[in-house]
């Protein structure tokens, strides 16, 4: 292609700057070439120059013995792997929505839709007295509630149960609030004497939301904490922060039976009227919590007698924001039973049906269990 | 192998009855991997790319020699396009297009279309061709992009072509129309960075080209600098060694996308180059990457949702090869917290307003050149008030040429009476560089 009278370029001062490397094409003068062309042409060179006289030092062969027998080589069957699969189409599950798959990350590859999270509505009811209904609400993203219920039909008269409200400010107090909640079951559900009971409880909740919380001391996780434990005719119950516990019997005047640990409840101390603190900007801002940042994890504890026929209800705020009161909190519990029925879990549902209707401005949760009835059949009515 | 990361500057929350979601994605290439000489790319014995998808790259140099270059523009174009050829590494395939109303083929030199592997021996070659640029005949950008085209096509084994051009003037030998038809032919083919000389040549119209192939467009005062930009062009193109890499945005079924932007390192809309990957995927090629970010602006339109109810908005994806290589999610909520939804990503409202501070300098630039001062002012006066408020500091020194500032924060100025036309030129060619968000 190129012109080859032009091709070995000779020096020409009106040439564009020559490029690196023109000049080899010119002969070189013999010996005055070599030692700039060598290093560049054999970069072996410098180590095999010294190389030479150490082999001469080598020991002599076979002065140590014979050699070792040299290993029998292996023999190479020629056989390959199977040719590695396709990576499988993972089934994330079907869009309830518009019936595409979700991706891995939960969000449908159609309509874009998020899978639900089972976290969003949690049923439990471990005995035909004893259940809840924890759940998302109307208006958060997540649901940062959690309990935990214990009973065993085998054993009636006994139940725990645990509700923790996780703080949303913070992150991860989904995951805190269920390990507290679940934390706290495991030393509830023993034996011994109900108040040292609670303080363990509350220090192995605590100790969980310190585990979530890790390293991270600022901007820690922590939870709320309400708990109870039912032996036959007495209630005792623990809480700390904001989730209450209330003894609602069939005849009688149903009680709150926990105390805020909050700047509302420290108002109404200070002479506010209930309705009136509760309502206020601060109402929800909670002076006591479960997490590496609390002051202390002492709980508040009551004993309180179950014997007549009732309702023992741990709720979070999700729910008794609407019916803070006893007395109306045992009257919605009254009107829905009717149209519900009196069982544990349809009461519990129904409750939650009720705070969503409200508006569900939280995350619910309700947990029941049945007192003072006829053990054998545990239900009422 | 070249990895990619990417993040999502956000803020997902919509009010009730919220449709648009904006977001920008940022997409960081490293280990891009340059390329390597001969043999260094495993078997080919050519140039290729450790970190890309492999094959062959070409690079071609176009050269304006219309006569308005002149003997002395010629002489430094030459000059130039010489220390482009040292940045080429050996193995690369390579061209030299003379350009005026018509596109010769300087380098190689031939009686039919072709294209030379760089060596010691053929790069020597080349600069000795360069010699015989004359300056003499007209403008016409357009034939000199086919003849590229033309020559790339000689190579089947290229997976990365690229072109610089060097231009001084109009596009006088031309319609925009039969430019256009060029643009057309030669769309996808390859890449071109365009550099105009002094002040005789149009910005939109050499803009037009850059964007139409992905390249940049700059503006080259004088001859002195000429030699060190294409050095420096080509060595640029010699890191880039990912290609055939492609953004892909996916909306969800009944969704709409408003737009696609490139908003960093330069402002290119995006939107128009969309293929069509499946029903609710497009498709926007990107060009070579080097170690590198670019963050791109992506607006959504949804169907509203319940509050409390939440969608994906937008999947974003740098596909390479056809493999993703990194994905963004761009998500949405719709919720009644007026703290939440009110709240703008601080990266959403810096690229908007540089993308606005772009387009107020080119439509103020414009109206100036048509002598309609009263649109000119207020546009440029809106363009120094962006430019104080997204801190763009080059942008508010090159407006002070251009215009006389009376107060920034409300945006009055006055038009220049005397303006160095390189200046208003530099204004518009600049126009189009982005700052990136200064960390608050």
């Amino acid at each position: 292609m190129s012109d080859p009278t032009t091709a070995p370029l000779p020096d020409d001062p009106t040439a564009p700057i020559p490029a690196p490397g023109s000049g080899r094409t010119e002969a070189p003068a013999p010996g005055a070439e070599q030692p700039e062309a060598e290093p560049g042409a054999d970069a072996a060179q410098p180590e095999a120059a010294p190389a030479e006289p150490a082999a001469e030092e080598e020991p002599e062969p076979f002065s140590d013995g014979p050699p070792p027998l040299p290993e029998p080589m292996l023999v190479l069957d020629g056989a390959l792997p199977p040719a590695a699969a396709a990576a499988p189409e993972v089934d994330h599950g079907t869009c309830t929505s518009c019936g595409g798959g979700f991706d891995e990350e939960g969000w449908c590859t159609q309509c874009g839709e998020r899978r639900p999270d089972p976290r969003h509505h949690v049923t439990s009811a471990p005995s035909a007295s004893v259940a809840g209904v924890c759940d998302r609400g109307r208006r958060h993203r997540d649901n940062e509630d959690a309990m935990a219920l214990w009973a065993d039909d085998g054993q009636p008269g006994r139940a725990v149960l645990v509700v923790c409200d996780g703080v949303s400010s913070a992150p991860r107090s989904a995951e805190a609030s269920l390990a507290a909640a679940e934390a706290a079951l495991e030393q509830l559900r023993g034996s011994g004497d109900p108040e040292q009971r609670h303080d363990r409880a509350a220090r192995a909740a605590a100790d969980a939301v310190a585990a979530v919380a890790g390293e991270s001391h600022r901007d820690a996780p922590s939870c709320t904490y309400v708990s109870a434990v039912v032996e036959d005719d007495r209630a005792s119950v623990a809480s700390i922060g904001d989730s209450r516990a209330y003894w609602l019997p069939d005849d009688g005047e149903p009680q709150r039976l926990t105390s805020d640990d909050s700047m509302a409840e420290e108002q109404v101390r200070a002479g506010i009227p209930r309705a009136e603190a509760e309502a206020g900007p601060l109402a929800h801002t909670i002076t006591r919590w479960l997490g590496p940042d609390s002051p202390d994890h002492r709980p508040g504890t009551t004993v309180h007698d179950v014997a007549a026929p009732g309702w023992l209800l741990l709720a979070s705020d999700g729910l008794w924001n609407y019916a803070s009161d006893p007395a109306d909190l045992a009257a919605v519990v009254r009107s829905v039973g009717s149209r519900v029925g009196h069982s544990p879990a349809p009461l519990a549902q129904g409750l939650v049906d009720w705070a969503n209707e409200q508006g569900g401005a939280d995350n619910i949760t309700v947990a029941l269990a049945r007192c003072g009835d006829a053990r054998q059949d545990g239900t009422h009515g | 192998m070249a990895e990619f990361t990417s993040t999502v500057h956000q803020n997902e929350f919509l009010p009730d009855g919220g449709t648009d979601v904006h977001a920008i994605v940022s997409v960081t290439c490293s280990g891009a991997g340059e390329v390597v000489a001969w043999g260094g790319s495993g078997g080919t014995g050519g140039a290729g790319y450790p970190g890309g998808s492999g094959g062959d790259a070409g690079e071609v140099i176009i050269v304006d020699v219309s006569g308005s270059m002149d003997v002395q523009g010629v002489q430094a174009a030459a000059y130039a396009a010489s220390a482009a050829l040292d940045e080429i590494v050996d193995g690369v395939w390579f061209a030299i297009v003379a350009g005026n109303h018509e596109a010769a083929l300087c380098y190689p030199t031939g009686t039919s279309a072709a294209m030379a592997r760089m060596s010691a021996q053929t790069r020597l070659e080349a600069k000795r061709s360069l010699q015989r640029l004359a300056p003499g005949g007209g403008t016409a950008m357009g034939r000199w992009l086919l003849a590229a085209g033309q020559l790339f096509a000689t190579v089947p084994s290229l997976s990365k072509r690229h072109a610089i051009l060097l231009t001084d003037g109009a596009n006088q030998h031309e319609t925009p129309q039969e430019l256009s038809w060029a643009l057309d032919q030669v769309r996808g083919r390859f890449q071109v960075d365009c550099r105009g000389l002094g002040a005789a040549w149009q910005v939109a119209e050499v803009r037009r080209i850059a964007e139409t192939l992905l390249g940049s467009v700059d503006l080259i005062r004088t001859w002195d600098g000429l030699s060190e930009d294409f050095a420096a062009l080509m060595a640029s193109s010699m890191g880039k060694g990912v290609s055939d890499a492609q953004l892909r945005v996916w909306a969800p079924q009944g969704a709409e996308v408003l737009f696609v932007k490139q908003v960093s390192p330069t402002l290119e809309d995006l939107s128009g180059r969309r293929v069509e990957v499946n029903a609710l995927t497009g498709g926007y090629d990107t060009g070579a990457w080097g170690d590198e970010t670019r963050d791109y602006h992506v607006a959504v339109r949804l169907a509203p949702k319940a509050v409390g109810q939440e969608q994906l908005a937008s999947r974003v994806q740098l596909v390479v090869g056809g493999e993703v290589r990194t994905q963004g999610l761009v998500k949405a909520a719709w919720s009644s917290d007026d703290v939440l939804t009110a709240q703008i990503s601080p990266e959403v409202a810096h690229y908007t307003g540089q993308t606005e501070l772009a387009s107020a300098i080119q439509e103020g630039l414009r109206a100036k050149a048509m002598g309609d001062d009263v649109t000119a002012t207020s546009r440029l006066g809106r363009a120094v008030q962006l430019a104080r408020e997204t801190g763009d500091d080059g942008a508010t020194s090159r407006l002070s040429r251009v215009v006389d500032i009376d107060d920034a924060a409300t945006g009055r100025v006055r038009l220049r009476r005397h303006v160095d036309k390189l200046d208003e030129m530099e204004l518009d060619t600049a126009s189009t560089k982005t700052t990136r968000v200064r960390p608050s």
